[in-house]
């Protein structure tokens, strides 16, 4: 029987059926273009990109982008005028930002919001009405285009934003100073009303993404469990989480969503959510709950590990030594793709290192295979 | 209950229901009653947020619970606080914490910060994206003795090396514990750069401060 491509050992594995080989992938917008990442994809590791399948206008609000050297280098004000008022952003964005991948600096760090969209509770007001006025167009190209060139390479996905409370919590409001969580405690109406408005604004987003022609649906979710208390995660992630993937999976269409954090506290909430795919799962020790008690637990869900950085900082052994054990965790190794990095620059000596087991990794995994991979290391 | 221990009742319960009216009122009341406000902070505010702080420690609480009494708490402070003035407070041990240079995630770096507090530190917070001659300069000025440092990118990490080394080449180093923290640091990673202990976990991190302390191990 002839080896599978790279992408049908990503689409079986994420179907939950057995590869001929653990499928290990390069997220496009972390990947070191050149002679290692050559070497590797020849040796078998795929692609997955993510590119976004609409456009987003907004009615009646006015953006401009302003930078002013007073307020530090590098930092962009971008301020939202409605005729509810205005509200802001200052936005600092590191050397290398818009001129690489994505919109991630040459160290590869996306911007970071030193004074967040909404601060005081006025501000709801006015970013509820840029809610309630912003509107979706479809635009398949950007998927149609990245799934010519990736080809039998890999599998495209098409981006949505993280859902309301995530966005709120990380990207709007932000958990500086707890500034969140005193928010959630002092305005709740405020807070469940901008909830409401956006998780309605969504619902045309969710459709138009279904329609898509990429291979799945990814949400940037960035789910973490120290943020995300339990009973928050019941109250306004399950009930999204349901309606989403009603809607994606209404057109046949898989959802990924990005969980890298610490997500033991909320594995039994996760595992009753009908979400398809736990992407950027991070196993200790950035992560706390081991892939083979999540693999465990998430019995009808496909995980995606990303590698853990923190890993690569200890050398190439350890890296080896890691990759092997995960292995042994991973055993049979189904419903299981493994991306090279979530997070940072992968170095092309480690790029080899993790290529060199990867490409061994045949289907079903056992513990005598793993020890022959491993001899073929020393 | 005496009229005084009612007082102090009152504050606790505010601070135990996280209600930030009731601490409001709990506070100016006690305050104008004449209730000695180091018996406020001592007999009451602290006992109390150190219940909250097991709580969240034993996973009873969660991290918006254990913020928002923080909050309530410091809506306290501010009516007892001036109060406070003149009074002897016996300082509790000096910590310095900070996120380092190009990291500006500072909800770990908080957690520990309000756990010590709610063990008798005086946290000196220098906040986030802090470079290491302001960390150094904070380390001259108030002398703690021990430094927090935290990063939650690998890419940041590094710069927790570069505060120890210019900590070494001040002088200082030999002068405070230096504990790390932040998902992504490893105990390798921390005997690499020089610093005495890495944590990723809150309660792991407060108990090593308060072991250091009470065995006098402290910089």
């Amino acid at each position: 029987m002839a080896a599978m491509t790279r992408r049908e050992r990503i689409l079986a594995a994420t179907r939950q059926e057995r590869a001929d080989r653990l499928p290990f992938i390069h997220w496009w917008r972390h990947m070191q273009t050149g002679w290692a990442e050559r070497e590797c994809r020849n040796r078998g590791m795929g692609l997955a990109w993510v590119r976004p399948s609409h456009v987003t206008r907004m009615r009646n609000v006015v953006v401009t982008e302003e930078k002013d050297p007073s307020r530090g280098p590098g930092v962009v004000r971008i301020t939202y005028s409605t005729p509810k008022g205005s509200v802001y952003v200052d936005e600092k964005r590191e050397p290398g930002t818009g001129e690489w991948h994505a919109n991630r600096s040459w160290l590869d760090v996306t911007p970071w919001h030193l004074k967040r969209l909404i601060r005081e509770p006025q501000d709801y007001e006015v970013v509820q009405y840029i809610v309630e006025n912003t509107e979706y167009l479809s635009d398949p190209f950007p998927i149609e285009q990245a799934k010519e060139w990736v080809g039998d390479e890999g599998v495209v996905l098409a981006i949505l934003p993280k859902t309301p409370m995530a966005r709120m919590m990380i990207e709007w409001i932000g958990s500086e100073e707890g500034r969140f969580y005193i928010h959630h405690k002092k305005y709740r109406d405020r807070i469940d009303a901008l909830y409401q408005a956006l998780s309605k604004n969504m619902e045309a987003l969710y459709e138009i993404t279904a329609k898509s022609p990429a291979d799945y649906v990814w949400i940037g979710e960035n789910m973490e469990g120290l943020l995300v208390s339990p009973p928050l995660f019941e109250k306004y992630f399950i009930p999204e989480y349901e309606k989403c993937c009603r809607i994606i999976h209404g057109h046949g269409k898989k959802v990924a969503f990005h969980m890298d954090g610490r997500l033991n506290v909320l594995k039994n909430l996760i595992a009753q959510t009908p979400i398809d795919i736990i992407e950027a799962f991070h196993p200790p020790p950035m992560g706390d709950l081991p892939l083979d008690e999540a693999l465990r637990v998430w019995k009808d869900k496909v995980i995606w590990v990303g590698f853990p950085g923190a890993i690569y900082s200890l050398g190439t052994q350890a890296v080896k030594e890691y990759t092997l054990n995960l292995l042994r965790a991973a055993v049979p190794g189904e419903r299981l793709v493994i991306a090279m990095s979530t997070e940072n620059l992968v170095s092309n000596e480690h790029l080899i290192a993790l290529t060199s087991i990867f490409e061994k990794a045949d289907l079903p995994l056992t513990e005598e295979k793993i020890e022959k991979i491993r001899k073929a290391l020393t | 209950m005496t009229g005084e221990a009612a007082y102090l009742s009152a504050l606790k319960e505010g601070l135990l229901e996280m209600d930030y009216d009731k601490m409001k009122k709990a506070a100016e009341e006690a305050m104008a009653a004449g209730v000695d406000p180091l018996k406020a902070v001592t007999e009451a505010l602290s006992p109390a947020m150190g219940i909250i702080g097991g709580k969240f420690q034993s996973g009873e609480y969660y991290l918006p619970e254990l913020i928002v009494a923080g909050d309530v708490m410091k809506e306290g402070m501010k009516i007892i606080g001036p109060y406070l003035r003149g009074k002897s407070k016996e300082p509790g041990q000096k910590l310095v914490i900070a996120a380092v240079e190009g990291d500006n995630h500072d909800i770990g770096k908080n957690i520990v910060g309000t756990l010590l507090s709610a063990r008798g530190f005086e946290i000196i917070d220098l906040g986030v994206d802090v470079p290491a001659r302001k960390i150094v300069g904070a380390i001259k000025e108030h002398r703690p003795v021990i430094l927090g440092l935290s990063a939650l990118l690998t890419v940041t990490m590094p710069k927790m090396g570069e505060v120890i080394q210019a900590l070494k080449e001040e002088g200082l180093r030999d002068s405070v514990k230096v504990i790390i923290g932040g998902t992504s640091v490893t105990p390798e990673f921390a005997r690499r750069i020089g610093a005495d202990h890495s944590s990723t976990d809150a309660a792991d991190g407060v108990e090593k401060c308060v072991q250091w302390v009470s065995s006098g191990k402290g910089g």
